[in-house]
């Protein structure tokens, strides 16, 4: 019985054979990639583009796609080859302004939230919640009619304004975990006011945790420019966006011209996968590095 | 008598502070405490765990509104609204606070150069050593560091040198009153003695003022002028630090000096047996 206890403490340890292409591992280097392709693509257009964008060669409307039109022509005979580059440009544009549009308001609005006093955060809260239980197409459809006729900017903003709500919750939740820390405290101390407080101390401190609801933003963004355009009620249709682009889909449908609806469809669903796929990846990372203090 | 009177930096007059847990239960955290800190001094505040020093020190440096009562720093009442905005900047750069633990004092997403270099830029204070960058070399080698830790992150530090850190920022003003809350407590026993021989060092060299907060008693002997004691919320003694420790009044204070371990046990026994 007694030799089984013969050495303490030493414990060989066999050293792990070291991993290659660690820093690959986990990674979503294939959405990323394809991603950076698609961006890329769509900021440096004006390199590769074959036609005109805009132009519309009605002899050739509705034409299959072949050696002159990569991926045909639509119904008004304009490249959808040419027109996915520079209409891709708006979408994500689009995508990213109204990120960071409702990024901005929930910031302000969950810092703010956090750092009052009671009954204003309860108000504040009650505010936002209101505003979370109205759908937010409903919403979308109802500020863009009082705006009036949507352009780019006007369909960031109103996309913008209608979904900062549930990121609001988690930065006023965040918010109140760190304001009472001692950092905070001492940058009271010192001087500090709201704003510097809000972007030097509280901000740096809670983005990781935001990181991947505002990259899904980037995704709902698309998707409801897409939707409204689809419906109508977004961006004209001179204005080139996968959304217009797609609002001509139904007509296309019926003379069989799958390459109008397919080509801008399967665009954006490859460019939402990768968004997805990048979004994830920061919310894991975000779980693993919880404790790095 | 006089002399005295006109030396008092810092005049705490009746303070008390209370928390509300719920609608019936209200703790009183300090009670009625009132206490002088002349120019130039170590204050000592200690006491034991929730005794209510802390709160004093937050009180003090208008974390907290107290309940009743007067704080006057240089014939300031830092608790009256409309006195402490006409004199904010005074009170925000000649006050600062060192904290307990360093490990949350500090922002973790800063750099060392940009912690250090912070109250300067909230008050627009041109450094006096060009930028502020060089401002933080020099402040950071006044507390015992060099230049290359100027770009590390506090998570990269030891608990020691975050301390420095921590007190390097409450330097960078030029304070004339220190309130350090409990500023060596989470430090270990070797680090504890290089921080408090670093007070008293930039005590000396600065002259300024100190309310140094802690329940090590050994530390308040070696450390400060004088001691105020304070058990469950009230200052039971105010004295010397001399007198203090020869001459307890305070049934409190004499059983907290009992506790200190000696470190020769002969003496221990000696002293058992006068008592």
């Amino acid at each position: 019985m007694d030799d089984r206890f013969v050495q303490v403490g030493i414990r060989t340890v066999e050293p792990l054979p070291v991993q290659e292409k660690r820093q690959y591992k986990d990674k979503p280097i294939v959405s990323m990639a394809v991603f950076a392709i698609i961006a890329m693509g769509c900021l440096f257009c004006n390199f590769f583009i074959t036609k005109d964008p805009a132009y519309m060669d009605l002899y050739n409307a509705n034409a299959a796609p072949g050696a002159e039109f990569y991926f045909g022509t639509d119904a008004m005979g304009r490249d959808i080859f040419s027109m996915i580059w520079y209409g891709g440009r708006i979408s994500l544009f689009i995508g990213f302004l109204a990120s960071a549009v409702s990024m901005a308001i929930a910031i302000i609005i969950g810092v703010f939230s956090g750092l009052a006093p009671k009954w204003l955060d309860d108000c504040l809260m009650r505010f936002t919640e209101i505003f979370l239980s109205i759908p937010s197409l409903l919403l979308v459809i109802m500020i863009q009619a009082i705006l009036g006729k949507a352009n780019v900017f006007s369909i960031s903003f109103v996309i913008g304004i209608t979904s900062w709500t549930s990121i609001a919750k988690v930065v006023r939740t965040e918010v109140k975990q760190i304001r009472d820390s001692e950092y905070v405290i001492a940058a009271r101390c010192m001087g500090a006011g709201f704003l510097r407080i809000m972007w030097r101390h509280l901000t740096p401190n809670f983005i990781s945790s935001i990181m991947f609801m505002v990259v899904m933003n980037i995704r709902a963004a698309m998707v409801a420019e897409s939707t409204l355009s689809f419906m109508g009620m977004g961006l004209p249709l001179e204005v080139i966006s996968w959304g217009s682009m797609l609002s001509l889909a139904e007509r296309s449908l019926l003379s069989g011209a799958w390459w109008i609806i397919l080509v801008p469809g399967a665009f954006l669903v490859v460019t939402l996968l990768c968004i997805t796929d990048i979004g994830n990846y920061l919310r894991k990372s975000v779980n693993n590095r919880r404790s790095n203090l | 008598m006089v002399n005295i009177v006109t030396d008092v930096l810092l005049d705490v007059q009746e303070l008390s502070h209370s928390f509300k847990l719920d609608r019936n239960i209200t703790i009183k955290a300090v009670d009625d405490i009132s206490f002088q800190i002349r120019k130039g001094e170590i204050f000592g505040l200690v006491g034991e765990s929730g005794s209510g020093k802390s709160t004093v020190a937050r009180c003090i440096m208008n974390v907290y509104r107290p309940v009743s009562g007067k704080v006057i720093y240089k014939g300031i009442n830092t608790c009256d609204l409309i006195e402490f905005r006409k004199n904010k900047k005074l009170l925000q750069t000649s006050r600062q606070f060192i904290f307990q633990d360093s490990t949350s004092s500090l922002n973790g997403r800063m750099k060392v150069a940009d912690i250090i270099a912070e109250p300067m830029q909230i008050h627009h204070i041109k450094p006096k050593r060009g930028t502020l960058r060089s401002e933080a070399e020099f402040q950071l080698y006044y507390v015992g560091l060099d230049k290359s830790y100027l770009d590390k992150y506090p998570y990269e530090l030891s608990g020691g040198m975050r301390q420095r850190v921590a007190i390097a920022r409450a330097l960078s003003m030029e304070p004339e009153l220190l309130v350090a809350d409990e500023p060596i407590a989470a430090l270990d026993v070797s680090i504890q003695a290089q921080i408090i021989n670093l007070f008293k060092h930039l005590q000396k060299e600065h002259g300024f003022s100190i309310l140094f907060i802690a329940h090590d008693l050994a530390v308040i002997r070696y450390l400060c002028d004088r001691v105020g004691v304070m058990y469950r919320g009230r200052l039971v003694e105010v004295a010397d630090t001399k007198e203090l420790f020869e001459n307890p009044k305070h049934p409190y204070t004499k059983a907290l000096l009992s506790a200190i371990p000696v470190p020769d046990p002969r003496i221990a026994w000696t002293l058992d047996i006068e008592n």
